[in-house]
């Protein structure tokens, strides 16, 4: 059988080995702040030029799928992003952690992650043809209908409407720092040449979410002497916790599929669509934000399960699907394969054996996962006064490492402070960390699409996908409104039945 | 010994060693190479396979390749041109961020402050046709141009890039009216293309090679002076009766003021590197057009560029407009 002899090679002990390390180099990478999975992929890119191409491309899918997972780690346990693909994850995570549950949220974080990447990878190898289609799709109307249906998350995401309101806003306001998607017009940037392109993303991550923890953790010791050290114990989600994640886990892993094959939308923004959605159908959405186990399944099978979806278009049209495989693309130009359908005839040999890779590195990311839990969630055994200095260290260092650029640095300060006063005030950081993700992408394709159709905005939004996510962006909008409708004709409904039987 | 004076002995050694070094001993520690795109893009692979051949052609010669993104590669440009002139410190020069970008007025550097090394190689252009455009060959596109003044819908790989500004020059020339769409990066840009959300994208010969193969995009005319191996069957613009050509290159740049020793060091160095067999295969290999050209040349170059681009980028009213 043909596919056999492709999928024999890959389970040699040395294509193993390399995956294996892969993964556990990823996994570092990525729960380390500021080194992310598409760092990771690209600096490690010139290792595979005397690789056979099947060897050095799984590596490098190895890291990248450890590194998205690895994101994780330092979410839960230290509300540090080790990727953007993980912000999310602190929603929930976090609180676990500080309730003394790091053990299981990170055992919930490690099968979400490997639930969706397997389901994804399952969807690569059996479907990707068929379902790349979907990936040329997405014109600039379609981009800007999702870019307005998930920043409708801000809204259902912030307890106060209001002050949600704001934080996204200012969020948006933020994202159009620096130089014009159009015309390539600098905006605020005061004439700071470093600020050319706006404020970078992942340094105002860090600041948004770790440095302004870090003081709020340094307000509580001096306070508190005795909040010095956080319990850790147990490893193992309970039955119940499980039973409760699996609507989180098949959203995510399917929310994580879908917007991994649209190219261009990347695991931040599959991971909170996942999360608002699992919180918007859950029973208990009062519960998100507190340490909720669901919260952290649905945030974590989401990103994982973009990480083989977006290998969809790059294999099958040559149209990477998010950054890290727009890396990877560069890793096979190099030895002069040429992703796209043409590739599937001439070296099918390369296809399979990425998609065997895929899964491997899946299971090792499990395995790995599972055996690191205790080792991990030891880090807060650490005295707390200590731990915070050395995430601060982490912070600057992590800050700098992506860009080397020092006005990255005055990025993550700011933001830090800012983070802080939204804490203390009560603005959703969640709110400005998504209005950054997707106000970008918003801006640049409403403007792409209407220098397009000259300015006619109802041209601009008259494809079927536009109008399907324009009516879920109305949906969203005035779901809180329905479900109080519906919660008050059924407490209406229950107490006339009530009186009839009192009757 | 007194303390004193044994303190003032090391400080002395610490400040001959710290100097300037001769040309003797350089490089004596590795020389960085600040690359002012993403990690993974072209010119990252393209340096890094550099490094790998600079270390035979120079004794202890490790580079070391450092990726300073942002500001369409203004941002690393600017570092690599303010660095301290040892020689440590050297940068890879591109169109964009040397003969472009200073007309816009946002940058703090021009083609003056510039000590160029020795250029590597070209990154051609080709224009190809998106899925369902109305066209299929040259002539046609410039029919359904002149028909439809501000119609034709070409992508690009960002606002002010090199891409833009060539296809600008290009309407210049052949006098029709076409509308740049500009995209955040190459690949979002093909990707609309594939699926037929712009008429047609200014592209790269490696970029669009599996697709023009698959058919997915037709390849319209390549935008150097004579046809190319890959594309033998895709015409020029002069061809076609456009007096237009365009391509962007890419070398080493270093700030100004570099000893003259280290300086002739480096320019024979990185001559012996891109003129080496192994180098050339190897870029070749991924799609890349080498040519060496030593500094003179390579300046001559990037001043004809940035005078070109100067007079397109006036007539769009886009001089000056970050200042």
């Amino acid at each position: 059988m043909d596919i056999l002899q492709y999928i024999a090679p890959v389970f040699s002990l040395e294509v193993m080995q390399v995956i294996a390390l892969g993964t556990l180099g990823g996994m570092i990478i990525g729960a380390l702040p500021g080194l992310t999975a598409t760092m990771g992929v690209a600096l490690l890119i010139p290792l595979t030029f005397g690789m056979e191409p099947v060897l050095g491309l799984n590596m490098l899918i190895g890291i990248y799928i450890g590194g998205i997972y690895g994101g994780c780690i330092s979410s839960i346990l230290l509300r540090t992003p080790g990727t953007p693909a993980s912000a999310a994850t602190c929603l929930d995570g976090y609180p676990l952690a500080q309730k003394g549950q790091a053990g299981k949220a990170l055992a919930m974080a490690t099968i979400a992650s490997f639930v969706g990447g397997i389901f994804a990878a399952v969807v690569l190898a059996t479907l990707a043809p068929q379902l790349a289609a979907i990936a040329l799709k997405f014109g600039p109307a379609e981009y800007f209908a999702l870019a307005l249906f998930g920043l409708t998350i801000i809204a259902s995401l912030s307890g106060d409407l209001v002050k949600g309101a704001i934080a996204g806003l200012l969020g948006v306001l933020i994202s159009t720092f620096g130089a014009d998607p159009i015309s390539g017009t600098l905006r605020y940037t005061f004439g700071v040449s470093g600020f050319a392109s706006g404020f970078a993303f992942t340094p105002a991550l860090i600041g948004l979410f770790a440095l302004s923890e870090v003081f709020v953790q340094i307000e509580k010791i001096l306070v508190d002497r005795k909040a010095d050290v956080v319990k850790v114990s147990g490893s193992w989600p309970s039955g119940k916790d499980l039973r409760s994640s699996v609507p989180a886990l098949i959203r995510g892993s399917v929310i994580g599929t879908i917007l991994g094959i649209v190219p261009g939308t990347g695991s931040g923004t599959a991971s909170w669509i996942a999360y608002n959605e699992t919180r918007r159908s859950s029973k208990t959405p009062e519960l998100f934000g507190t340490g909720h186990m669901p919260g952290v399944a649905a945030t974590e099978s989401a990103n994982n399960a973009v990480c083989a979806a977006a290998l969809i278009p790059l294999l099958a049209l040559g149209v990477p699907g998010d950054v890290v495989t727009a890396v990877m693309m560069g890793g096979l130009m190099i030895h002069g394969l040429a992703p796209g359908p043409v590739l599937f005839q001439t070296r099918p040999d390369i296809i399979i054996g990425m998609f065997a890779g895929t899964f491997q590195a899946t299971i090792f990311m499990f395995i790995f996962g599972m055996l690191g839990i205790r080792l991990f969630s030891r880090i807060l055994l650490i005295p707390k006064r200590l731990l915070v200095m050395s995430i601060v260290a982490f912070c600057f260092i992590g800050s700098f490492a992506i860009n080397l650029n020092v006005v990255d640095l005055y990025t993550m300060v700011g933001f830090g402070v800012l983070g802080y006063g939204m804490q203390k005030f009560g603005f959703s950081q969640a709110a400005l960390c998504i209005a950054l993700i997707l106000g970008p992408m918003a801006e640049s394709n409403l403007r792409r699409g209407l220098l397009q159709t000259h300015d006619n905005l109802v041209d601009f939004l008259s494809g079927p996908i536009t109008l399907v996510f324009l009516g879920l962006t109305v949906l969203s909008l005035a779901w809180p409104l329905i479900r109080g409708g519906l919660a008050r004709r059924r407490a209406a409904a229950a107490n006339t039945t009530q009186q009839r039987v009192l009757l | 010994m007194s303390i004193y004076k044994s303190l003032a002995l090391g400080f002395t050694a610490l400040v001959a060693f710290g100097g300037p070094a001769a040309a003797a001993d350089f490089p004596v520690r590795p020389i960085q190479v600040i690359v002012p795109y993403s990690a993974g893009g072209g010119t990252d692979l393209s340096a890094r396979i550099m490094a790998d051949v600079f270390k035979k052609h120079v004794d202890g010669g490790t580079i070391v390749v450092r990726d300073q993104p942002g500001g369409g590669g203004a941002i690393g440009t600017s570092a690599a041109l303010h660095a301290r002139p040892d020689g440590y410190t050297l940068g890879t020069g591109s169109q964009g961020p040397l003969a472009l970008l200073p007309h816009f007025g946002g940058t703090d550097y021009s083609l003056d402050d510039v000590q160029f090394i020795g250029m590597m190689g070209w990154n051609l252009k080709l224009l190809v046709g998106c899925k369902d455009a109305p066209f299929s060959n040259f002539e046609e596109m410039m029919d359904y141009a002149r028909d439809n003044p501000g119609q034709l819908q070409i992508g690009n790989s960002g606002a002010g890039g090199a891409d833009h500004i060539a296809i600008e020059a290009f309407a210049k020339a052949a006098d029709v009216d076409l509308e740049p769409v500009p995209f955040n990066g190459a690949s979002e840009g093909m990707t609309a293309c594939l699926g037929g959300h712009i008429d047609a994208m200014t592209s790269t010969p490696s970029e669009a090679l599996p697709h023009a193969q698959s058919g997915a995009v037709t390849p319209l005319f390549i935008m150097s002076d004579k046809r190319i191996p890959d594309y033998p069957d895709t015409p020029t613009a002069i061809e076609g009766g456009v007096d237009f050509t365009w391509a962007s290159w890419k070398g080493i740049i270093a700030p100004k003021g570099l000893p003259e020793d280290v300086l002739a060091t480096l320019k024979d160095a990185f001559k012996a590197t891109f003129t080496d067999p192994d180098f050339v295969s190897k870029m070749e290999e991924m799609g890349e057009f080498v040519e060496y050209r030593d500094g003179d040349a390579y300046r001559a170059l990037a001043e004809r560029d940035s005078n070109l681009a100067k007079e397109v980028i006036q007539d769009l009213g886009m001089y000056g407009m970050n200042k």
